[in-house]
């Protein structure tokens, strides 16, 4: 026998002979890693939803009635230069009173036709990466500076609204990761140390006869690190299948790519190998 | 160390756990191929003496040489080396309970990376010669204690380790059981091997080669 057909025997020793506590680590590994994985999901679908409504966040730039009609290109170019800014569109009073009947369903104007009161306007695009509250209110802030220009109109309160609970859910997501890892970590460190103890005896003969840490130690981090990976690849089978079935006429359901799950389950495979390590250490001393 | 000497003990000094004083002063030499018989009272420090060779203890004091190496709490790799040239039978010695007797014979030339031929012949010569061939798919747990006693044999001689350690081997056995094991020591001591033989009571008949010691006082007389 080699000592690789040695450790693969002893690993599957450590698997059979302890079916229960093997099961039970991975089930429990497995539903807390499904736990984290509906949150992923959850986070990526609402962050998802967040950014369609945000590309759709305009800033709306009210000129001032003194300005000239003649001026305006000149001022559309000059707020087109701001940084931040994508695209500018000018609203005439015609235009304005269009739309208001669009969003109103009748012509409020009748009888107006000559002295229409609808401000004109310039609707601004904003870059993708400043469509966040400082963004938006260095933008404003630097259009505001010019004379020509009477009021800045976005939707700020919702703006902060959006952003706040974006962080919330991003740092709720940081805590339970890391609760989960750590609980992942402990249920599979106790897993490993029943097993690894109900074997003292056997260590502590090889030992005897020249058995090194390393050569003892390999089935146990190989356990973890099957246990470890095999459970996050089983939640993510769960969330794939569950998706299939599943589908929402109002949104999809974001689910990470194919890289960032092999990367998870590498993790967890690592997080296993560590908590073999962390299991056997004191029957290595 | 000279280069035919196997264990050298000078000037230990050795503490029990509890306190007590264990080995005063005690030297010991085994040269390669002898044989040392060691008797002493229960609790006189035998398996103490067999825990410093194999650098399961260290001594507060003095040097413990073993195949020409010096057993130091940093040299874990130099303990582990040594420990694979020992074949250790009875005291702390035991059979791995989760290996078949047969995996329990071959533990030896595993860790020492022999190939799966050399290693089935080896245990084929082990289980014949100790009679062993029924038990070889047993766990020890459904051994007899001659049995297991016989296997820890078989393990102390399948790699040809060059020192077999054995603590109390003639104790509780049968008149037949205590023959057979007995000409298994003299052929040891006849083959060029090393041997420490650790027990309580006087071997009744002579070994070749052998070298008689009694620990008395923490000290070999």
């Amino acid at each position: 026998m080699s000592r690789i057909t040695h450790i693969l025997k002893e690993l599957s020793r450590n698997l059979y002979r302890n079916p229960g506590t093997a099961l039970g680590s991975f089930l429990s590994l497995m539903f807390l890693f499904l736990l984290f994985d509906l949150y992923w999901v959850a986070a990526g679908t609402s962050e998802e939803f967040y950014t369609r409504l945000l590309s759709q966040l305009n800033m709306e730039v009210f000129i001032s009635e003194e300005v000239a009609d003649s001026t305006l290109p000149a001022i559309e170019e000059a707020i087109g230069a701001v940084e931040g800014v994508n695209s500018v569109e000018y609203i005439s009073r015609p235009k304005a009173r269009e739309e208001l009947s669009r969003l109103v369903g009748i012509d409020l104007l009748v009888g107006y036709d000559s002295t229409n009161p609808l401000p004109r306007s310039f609707i601004l695009n904003i870059s993708p990466e400043y469509l966040t509250t400082v963004g938006m209110a260095g933008i404003e802030t630097e259009i505001s500076k010019r004379p020509d220009i009477s009021d800045i109109f976005y939707s700020k309160q919702w703006l902060e609204k959006a952003e706040s609970t974006r962080a919330t859910i991003r740092n709720f997501g940081l805590a339970l990761g890391v609760l989960i890892l750590l609980t992942a970590l402990i249920s599979s460190v106790n897993n490993i140390r029943l097993s690894s103890r109900a074997r003292a005896v056997g260590f502590h003969q090889m030992r005897l006869l020249g058995a090194g840490r390393f050569f003892l130690a390999v089935p146990f981090l190989i356990e973890g690190l099957l246990i470890g990976g095999i459970s996050a690849a089983a939640g993510w089978l769960l969330i794939y299948y569950a998706k299939q079935e599943i589908t929402f006429a109002q949104f999809e359901l974001i689910v990470p790519t194919l890289e960032e799950i092999l990367i998870f389950c590498g993790t967890m495979a690592m997080l296993g190998i560590i908590s073999g390590y962390l299991g056997i250490r004191k029957l290595l001393r | 160390m000279a280069q035919n000497v196997v264990v050298e003990l000078n000037n230990v000094y050795l503490k029990s756990d509890r306190g007590g004083q264990v080995f005063r002063d005690l030297s010991f030499k085994l040269e390669a191929g002898g044989t040392a018989v060691i008797t002493g009272a229960a609790g006189s420090g035998k398996t103490s003496l067999a825990e410093l060779v194999i650098g399961l203890q260290l001594a507060q004091s003095g040097s413990v040489e073993v195949m020409g190496e010096t057993i130091r709490p940093v040299k874990a790799k130099i303990i582990k080396r040594n420990r694979r040239k020992i074949g250790g039978v009875g005291g702390i010695f035991d059979l791995m309970p989760s290996l078949t007797v047969a995996e329990n014979i071959t533990f030896p030339l595993v860790l020492s990376g022999e190939r799966r031929k050399v290693q089935r012949e080896r245990l084929l010569k082990m289980l014949t010669e100790f009679s062993l061939l029924k038990q070889a798919g047993e766990y020890p747990r459904s051994l007899t204690r001659v049995e297991n006693t016989l296997v820890q044999l078989a393990r102390a001689s399948v790699a040809h380790q060059p020192l077999i350690l054995i603590d109390e081997p003639l104790a509780g056995l049968d008149r037949k059981t205590y023959q057979r094991i007995f000409e298994y020591l003299i052929s040891v001591s006849l083959s060029g091997r090393s041997m420490i033989i650790l027990s309580s009571d006087t071997l009744p008949q002579q070994l070749p080669n052998a070298d008689y010691y009694q620990i008395v006082d923490g000290a070999l007389v």
